[in-house]
């Protein structure tokens, strides 16, 4: 009964019924969204919980663009404080993210951007998600993203150009999911961990027999009105079946545009910002299901897929990861060998395909094609050229739709 | 095996009840004590026969039994409430299975749990 011990002191994690006796699960808010925890056997769930927690709570520490007492936000704060940008030494942790989030700007051909932080608060988006306004002005225009290069990391030493803030939601969430498993399994002797920080999943050590279920769902719909903040959570329903994987290694990552959204001048906008114009993605797929060797790979990809529009099926195949993408008419294309029935097993690859250091990347550049946005059109949301409809989805080389 | 078996270069007949006298006569100089040696052939090779069928059949019974009705050795505690007994069942030395998904992957957000009766519950977990 530690796992209860423990949730009793913490009064933060909450068990969920699993099905199963031999396996823990609990879930709890963390980082703007919530964390489940899976751990087998049952009784090391107190452990696990322990070392995920301290994970956690050093991520948000680092990386967390909402807390201004956070180590990114004073980095940002300085970069824009002092001429010319700014210059400083950040803590190993941080520096580990944010070469991370550099990594997934050149792989995916700056499809991926951390500099898009201006840009989101341009949108609204400025502030804990549960803490946005129900609507609000139009944003005076799209704000400029001064791209990834303009991030420079020496180890640990941080150099940014003027103006420049950083936002790590495309790799941070992944990165510490990554982090708080890998942890976890080493500080238990044996068996299986699985970690989920909003849907982005990640699973070390042993996995259960046949991997760990998974349900992968497209964004549900809200019955009746979000919840207000500390409220009682509201009743979904889903918009379109999901399907049930099972995982045994690697780690697995979906990024929708169907989730936080929020409303200005009457437009309905999402957290999926294309850097090439710093408005939310306008593509074809609405949600994006990525398999890979970690999670920080597999986010990255997702959300690169929502962004890529069109070429996402074809570069998602020939990275060979597996992919579930599903279009805004509701159907679902599988790619990469994503299997085409319930309770199939993922095989990510077992080695990373996002390259960790500087260096050409294959495909990158095939990614990242023009911006279907003309930004030199008038400023404004309501003048963007983003309303036309969006192409459908091709049949690439690999991609196959499945119902 | 056809009676025209037994002429072929290489081929041996062996004893049984089909045997004809043509058959006896080529057994040459072992002929006077070919019949009662040949019967107590046929009648080992029926037993072998039968007790190999047998034990085949109870290795599958058995493996059968044990598959379906072993419980763990040591239970693990259980440290989840309200866990569905019977839902979930142990494989091998202690690795669970899991016939329910216990993650859901999906935009950041929202969590699905499944309750009693298999009924899905969708929050919004912004907070």
């Amino acid at each position: 009964m530690a796992a209860a011990r423990y949730l009793a002191m913490q009064r933060t994690w909450r068990l969920i019924d699993a099905g199963a006796r031999t396996v823990g699960v609990a879930e709890r808010a963390a980082l703007g969204t919530s964390a489940r925890v899976a751990a087998w056997p049952a009784h090391q769930l107190a452990r696990v919980l322990a070392v995920v927690d301290t994970e956690l709570a050093l991520l948000d520490q680092q990386a967390s663009r909402f807390r201004p007492d956070s180590e990114i936000s004073a980095v940002c704060r300085g970069a824009d404080g002092a001429q010319g940008g700014g210059s400083r030494i950040v803590s190993e942790g941080l520096a580990e993210a944010i070469a991370v989030a550099l990594a997934a700007a050149r792989w995916t051909g700056g499809l991926v951007d951390p500099t898009v932080a201006n840009a989101l608060c341009s949108l609204g988006y400025d502030r804990d998600f549960a803490a946005i306004r129900g609507d609000g002005a139009v944003p005076r225009g799209p704000a400029h993203v001064p791209g990834w290069q303009s991030v420079r990391l020496d180890g640990r030493r941080l150099r940014l150009a003027a103006g420049t803030g950083l936002d790590l939601g495309a790799t941070a969430k992944g990165l510490g999911a990554d982090r708080a498993a890998r942890e976890a399994a080493a500080a238990v002797p044996a068996g299986g961990i699985l970690v989920s920080l909003g849907g982005d999943i990640a699973v070390a050590g042993e996995a259960p027999v046949g991997g760990w279920p998974v349900l992968v769902a497209d964004e549900p719909e809200p019955v009746g009105q979000p919840p207000a903040p500390g409220g009682r959570p509201a009743q979904f329903q889903p918009r379109s079946r999901g399907q049930v994987v099972r995982l045994a290694a690697g780690a697995l990552a979906t990024s929708s545009i169907l989730c936080r959204q929020w409303r200005r001048g009457g437009r309905t906008l999402h957290h999926i910002v294309d850097p090439r114009t710093g408005l939310p993605a306008a593509g074809p797929w609405r949600t994006v299901s990525v398999a890979a060797a970690n999670c920080a790979e597999a986010n990255a990809a997702s959300t690169a897929a929502i962004i890529a529009g069109d070429q996402a099926p074809a570069w998602l195949a020939a990275q060979g990861l597996p992919a579930r993408l599903v279009a805004r008419d509701g159907n679902v294309w599988l790619v990469g060998g994503w299997p085409a029935i319930d309770e199939g097993l993922l095989d990510p690859p077992s080695t990373c395909r996002m390259p960790a250091g500087p260096g050409p990347v294959p495909g990158a550049a095939a990614l990242a094609v023009p911006a279907a946005v003309d930004r030199s059109s008038p400023p404004g949301l309501a003048r963007r050229s983003a309303g036309r409809t969006p192409p459908g989805p091709r049949r690439s080389p690999g991609a196959r739709r499945w119902r | 095996m056809d009676r025209d078996d037994a002429e072929r270069p290489g081929w041996v007949r062996l004893p049984g009840d089909d045997d004809d006298t043509s058959h006896q006569r080529d057994a040459g100089p072992w002929r006077g004590a070919a019949s009662p040696r040949a019967g107590g052939i046929r009648r080992l090779r029926r037993t072998s026969n039968w007790t190999a069928a047998a034990l085949i059949a109870g290795m599958a019974a058995a493996t059968g039994y044990f598959a379906h009705h072993t419980q763990p050795a040591a239970p693990a505690v259980s440290t989840v409430t309200g866990a569905a007994p019977g839902v979930g069942s142990t494989a091998g030395p202690g690795k669970p299975h899991l016939s329910g998904p216990v993650a859901t992957s999906t935009g950041s957000g929202v969590v699905v749990t499944t309750g009693p009766g298999g009924v899905k519950t969708y929050h919004y977990r912004d907070n």
